[in-house]
């Protein structure tokens, strides 16, 4: 395996239970390979974490979505050791952090993995320069060069002006930028999102988002961001997990997860998701066989991944009132009027193949 | 049962324990006399060097930075009152007691309140003791120290910390208890070393608390100073101790409302000091 195909986080079959008894707990889930509900009525402990093995790849944003105590933001924290796995290993870069010396883990944590929380913890004494600086201090980087970095950073979460106000100066908005700029200050590869943007109104939050993806995407990091909102999770994530009673239920694109949900519990929560920004040519196609109207090589051609937008123009451009799609030259469907309206309906069978 | 015997015996093992400690401890003793009463000298010593009008501008000086110049004048004149009195070296020595008092209360509470703060076992441990050292009455402290050091400022000075160091550890350990949960995390996230999660992130939350404490040590030993009188501390609480004793009631009067003065002047001044350094 090259170095490149390595994930940056990988986690394999993680457990957290907590509780008195956690060690018999944990020795009774290894032997009989006890359920979450066993384990809390044999031994009183609360599975914290249950069995969740999945892969940050490098450049990739990775939102765990799931309502308040269904264990993401402990998964979260098991990433970085700020809690201890009770089975299972997490590796970092290839290497596994259970076993790491304070120091190494100390090393780890200031230089590559950064965090953002929900209520954002900057320091009430010090400026937003002084905060945006803090991982660097620790690290020991001299004060001009700290200023140098810290000061970048914050102009890129464009907050370049308010260097030496104090947090209670800033909007809620704007200190949840401080803590990104304290995040990508000490450069780290990956940065974990805790909930960043819960607590913010809904227009700053989305302003937000678009700004989060779009600058850890320029700057090439990979995040892991916890929300329990799936909108926003759809916006930022290039995949999404769906964690219920610590468990991940399903993992999978945007697209894959509203357009399949994998059980009921999924698919009540995307049912109130609007397909509009999901649906890609592939999931609302008819097989070519059933357009009868005018012969598909009349029709314009257009691929798998042509989106709402696209297809609309084209659909309404076209003399037939429908679009063909290909895949390497090969005819995979036709896409018509009524079949982007049945798509987004939702009930729309979709061609075999097809996501 | 019969208790009386052994309530007796009990008492035999306390006195003796008592004659067996100021038998051969005495040097210790002796050395820590020394020590408590020379630091006092030193002090009260040097600020009665001082023109008492020197010392007014300054406390004023010093009240008027932090609460304004109303309070500055009020503090300079009230000073100025207490030496019109002709209670100008009482006044002085009750301070330095006061300070003196408080400066080893922190020195001695503050590292233990410290780890108070961050092992919740030991402040389990230290909070009864320190229940216990509130709830007798004061002038109990003055028993233990008048057998082992004598009469003088020195005894004064070790029954006074006893009463004013339960603030500070109490106070302390909970500044350092109460940093917030979020704060605690991005210390270790963001792989900061013990010793700067202490200082940068620990410190700043804990300052509020910590002031509070110096300011209720402080307000302790105010109380403590007066009763110790009895034991010849001296300042303003021996002044009224012998007022009390030859009924000289103007002059208790003038001693109490010199004590009221430097009590209102140093409660203030550390309060403030405790509210502005709250994080908003």
């Amino acid at each position: 395996m090259t170095d490149a195909d390595t994930p940056l986080i990988e986690c394999r079959n993680v457990w957290k239970v907590f509780g008195e008894r956690a060690r018999e707990a944990i020795a009774s889930i290894r032997e009989r390979h006890l359920g979450k509900r066993e384990v809390l009525t044999e031994f009183g402990c609360v599975v914290g974490v249950h069995d969740a093995s999945f892969a940050l790849k490098k450049g990739e944003i990775f939102c765990i979505m799931g309502l308040s105590g269904s264990g993401k933001s402990t998964l979260l924290r098991l990433l970085n050791r700020l809690i201890e796995p009770s089975l299972g290993e997490v590796l970092v870069k290839g290497r596994a952090i259970n076993g790491l010396g304070k120091t190494e883990l100390r090393d780890l944590r200031a230089r590559t993995i950064g965090m953002v929380f929900q209520n954002v913890a900057l320091i009430p004494t010090r400026t937003v320069l002084e905060n945006a600086a803090f991982g660097l201090e620790v690290q020991g980087i001299p004060a001009a060069e700290r200023r140098r970095i810290a000061t970048d950073a914050l102009a890129r979460v464009g907050l370049g002006d308010w260097l030496d106000r104090y947090p209670r100066e800033l909007s809620g908005g704007m200190q949840q930028r401080v803590g990104l700029a304290r995040a990508i200050a000490a450069d780290p590869e990956i940065i974990l999102m805790d909930e960043p943007f819960s607590a913010l109104d809904p227009l700053i939050r989305r302003q937000l988002q678009d700004e989060f993806r779009a600058l850890t995407k320029s700057l090439g990091k990979s995040a892991v961001f916890i929300t329990h909102d799936l909108d926003e999770a759809i916006r930022i994530g290039d995949r999404i997990a769906i964690m219920k009673d610590g468990a991940m239920i399903q993992v999978g694109t945007a697209e894959e997860i509203v357009m399949n949900p994998a059980d009921q519990y999924v698919a009540d929560f995307v049912a109130g998701i609007s397909r509009i920004h999901l649906v890609k040519a592939g999931s609302v196609m008819m097989p070519p066989a059933d357009f009868t109207d005018a012969p598909t090589a009349a029709l314009e051609q257009t691929g798998l991944d042509a989106d709402i937008d696209a297809l609309i123009h084209l659909v309404l451009a076209s003399p037939h009132g429908a679009v063909a799609v290909s895949e390497d030259g090969d005819l995979r469907g036709v896409v018509t009027a009524r079949t982007l309206l049945e798509g987004l309906k939702g009930d729309h069978a979709p061609v075999a193949g097809a996501a | 049962m019969d208790l009386t015997d052994f309530i007796k015996d009990f008492d035999k093992t306390i006195d003796s324990a008592m004659s067996w400690a100021t038998d051969h401890g005495g040097l210790l003793f002796d050395l820590v006399r020394a020590a408590l009463e020379g630091f006092f000298d030193l002090v009260t010593s040097g600020l009665l060097l001082l023109p008492y009008w020197a010392v007014a501008l300054v406390a004023g000086a010093i009240a008027a930075r932090s609460l304004g110049w109303k309070a500055g004048i009020a503090t300079a004149a009230g000073l100025t009152f207490c030496q019109m009195m002709d209670l100008w070296s009482e006044t002085v020595e009750t301070m330095c007691l006061v300070l003196v008092s408080v400066l080893l209360a922190i020195l001695i509470g503050a590292p233990l309140g410290i780890l108070a703060g961050y092992r919740p076992r030991l402040s389990q441990s230290i909070d009864p003791v320190l229940d216990l050292i509130q709830t007798l009455p004061p002038y109990i402290y003055l028993l233990p120290s008048i057998a082992f050091l004598g009469y003088g400022p020195a005894t004064a000075i070790a029954a006074t910390v006893i009463v004013s160091v339960p603030p500070v550890i109490r106070l302390v350990a909970h500044g350092f208890r109460s940093t917030p949960v979020e704060f605690v995390e991005l210390g270790e996230a963001t792989g900061t070393a013990p010793r700067d999660a202490f200082l940068k992130i620990r410190l700043p939350f804990a300052l509020p608390s910590i002031m509070a404490g110096v300011n209720q040590s402080l307000m302790m030993a105010f109380g403590m100073v007066v009763i110790a009188g009895i034991v010849g501390s001296g300042g303003l609480g021996e002044t009224i101790y012998g007022a009390v004793r030859k009924l000289d009631i103007a002059l208790s009067v003038n001693a109490a409302i010199a004590i009221v003065i430097l009590t209102i002047i140093i409660d203030r001044i550390s309060q403030s000091a405790a509210t502005h350094r709250r994080p908003a």
